[in-house]
């Protein structure tokens, strides 16, 4: 499923319960009990060793023994340890007599304002240091970090992990303090602390397999790439030692396409690698409108040249979005509106 | 006796794409980026790169972009602003028509740039520009307004207050009038191609309605001066 990304806020799990506690910490420790009684009796059912059943084990055995066929993942049965199931939440923050714990209770977001109080106080010992430093003359260079493999943590998991509401401008004010911190040459002292709020990145996600050039009858190389936008489906076939002719469909591309603008588009990969009468294409198509159909043999087409070409062309490829599948479609009409955005006239009366 | 043959409907689950349902935002993540279609940009060699850039293209090595859209090609010969227009002067969606008025429109500049050209003296044959790209950027150049006119309300009165225009909207404010005087004004039956050329020839020697109205507007924001101090941002 491709997931959609809306702007307004995603609906999470409401992080730190509105009201009076609703799982006693024994309620949970009680939980926590039976979950491990239930995981060795469900592994003595399936004939498992109890030692080592994993969660996997337990979901698939789960799966097994109750099958659903309901859409929703988070409907169906689920055996998981309670800590995933019941959402943490924040004791409650007075004593008997009503007065509360912590000094900035009254704020109403305590562990957010003592989270910056926190991290300015390492801001200012790591000042003082620098100073110190540099009474001696002893300031170290700022090596370069390297930004590419870590992210800060997002605004809903820094929710998650203070289990209080946050409103962007707090979060935003978070990270750059964050970021002043670390941009001090002396930092790295508190690298331990920064390390708590950022996140790596795995780069080799992106490694995608370029597939090797395969040759056909006449010892000609070619390759095949495979590409789709809105509703088409296209297949493209490239030849090497070619004279830039282009067939769609049985038919010569501009019959198919008599429009400029689309045959620009089939042309465009090529004219980036400056490749444009080299190669021979045969392509099939179905689905979708004109530009739609221009638009998937174009992605086809891309994906094809990535094995004729170094691994540094395809990074410029992607650079340059020919390599990304186009993820826009159609909006749908929604009840009350007369097509996906246009409203009903309004009338006074 | 035939069986019965209970033909139970049962859809086995497609792999059809499901178009999830979207609700006021982008189909692409916000951490997308927008891609970078010009090809000199890539054939510089590392060397030559500044720490800044280097530090650019290392991020953006790790972060994902977005698809290259329809409109936009490598190739010499299209061109942002010219897509805009077209894209402005397009009506109910019809691309093709805009898109061949545009090229009728460059072609009839191209034409009368070379009736002048072959008409004038040796020593004037240097001064006349004959690109109609070039021609078409310094018209559109020419036609933007530097300062233009917002409503504030103050007291129960409105007030026209000078204002300083961002790039954007100058543009925007340039082509607009451009477009909205060759659909109105057209003294007799001429086609769209033909105004749109002789506007934007005017427009590139500074003479012209569209330049008329630009004069018009800087007289109106000199002549609200006094109102300068009403604007807050």
């Amino acid at each position: 499923l491709r997931l959609m990304y809306t702007a307004t806020a995603m609906q999470s799990k409401n992080a730190g319960a509105s009201g009076p506690e609703k799982y006693t910490e024994a309620f949970i420790k009680k939980q926590i009990e039976e979950f491990n009684l239930g995981k060795r009796h469900l592994a003595n059912m399936m004939g498992e060793d109890p030692e080592t059943f994993t969660q996997e084990d337990i979901d698939r055995a789960i799966a097994y023994l109750f099958p659903s066929g309901l859409f929703d993942k988070q409907a169906r049965p689920m055996m998981k340890h309670p800590t995933e199931i019941f959402p943490e939440q924040r004791k409650i923050q007075w004593g008997e007599d009503g007065r509360p714990f912590h000094f900035l209770f009254y704020t109403g977001k305590q562990s957010y304002y003592s989270l910056m109080h926190e991290t300015y106080e390492k801001l200012l010992n790591v000042q003082k240091y620098q100073d110190q430093l540099a009474a001696q003359d002893h300031l170290p260079q700022k090596e370069k970090r390297n930004l590419v493999g870590s992210r800060w943590l997002t605004k809903i998991e820094l929710e998650e992990m203070l289990l209080e509401k946050l409103s962007d401008d707090e979060y935003s004010r978070f990270i750059q303090l964050l970021q002043k911190l670390m941009m001090l040459p002396c930092g790295d002292i508190e690298e331990k602390y920064i390390q708590k709020f950022s996140k790596e990145v795995p780069a080799q996600l992106q490694k995608v397999v370029i597939e090797p050039l395969k040759y056909d009858g006449q010892g000609v190389a070619f390759s095949t790439g495979e590409g789709t936008r809105k509703t088409a489906r296209a297949t493209a076939v490239v030849y090497d030692n070619g004279t830039g002719k282009i067939t769609v469909n049985g038919t010569d591309v501009l019959h198919y396409f008599p429009v400029l603008q689309d045959r620009e588009q089939l042309l465009f990969p090529f004219q980036f690698l400056d490749r444009v009468g080299k190669h021979d294409m045969v392509c099939t198509v179905s689905g979708g409108g004109r530009s739609a159909q221009a638009g998937a043999i174009r992605l086809a087409s891309a994906k094809a040249l990535r094995s004729f070409v170094t691994e540094k062309e395809v990074e410029f490829m992607r650079q340059a979005g020919l390599l990304t599948f186009d993820p826009r479609v159609k909006e749908r009409k929604k009840p009350g509106q007369e097509g996906a955005r246009r409203k009903f006239t309004w009338k006074k009366r | 006796l035939h069986d019965i043959s209970c033909a139970s409907i049962y859809n086995p689950p497609r792999l059809v794409l499901c178009r999830l349902s979207q609700v006021r935002g982008s189909r692409y993540n916000p951490s997308f980026l927008e891609p970078e279609v010009n090809k000199e940009l890539y054939q510089k060699p590392w060397e030559e790169l500044s720490e800044e850039e280097r530090e650019k293209l290392e991020l953006k090595a790790v972060q994902p972009i977005k698809a290259a859209p329809p409109t936009v090609s490598s190739s010499v010969f299209s061109d942002p602003m010219i897509s805009k227009f077209t894209n402005m002067m397009m009506k109910d969606g019809n691309k093709v028509l805009a898109r061949s008025l545009m090229a009728q429109t460059l072609e009839a500049i191209k034409r009368k740039q070379l009736e002048k050209y072959h008409k004038a003296p040796e020593d004037e044959k240097e001064t006349i520009e004959c690109n109609p790209y070039v021609i078409f950027h310094q018209a559109l150049k020419n036609c933007q307004p530097i300062i233009g006119l917002s409503s504030i309300t103050k007291g129960g009165k409105t007030y026209q207050v000078p204002v300083p225009l961002k790039d954007n909207r100058k543009r925007f404010l340039a082509m607009k009038w451009l477009i909205t005087e060759c659909r109105e004004n057209k003294n007799r039956r001429m086609l769209m191609p033909e105004k749109l050329s002789q506007e934007l020839l005017q427009a590139f020697n500074n003479e012209g309605p569209i330049i008329k109205k630009k004069h018009v507007l800087h007289k109106m924001a000199e002549a609200n001066r006094a109102y300068a101090h009403f604007r807050w941002w």
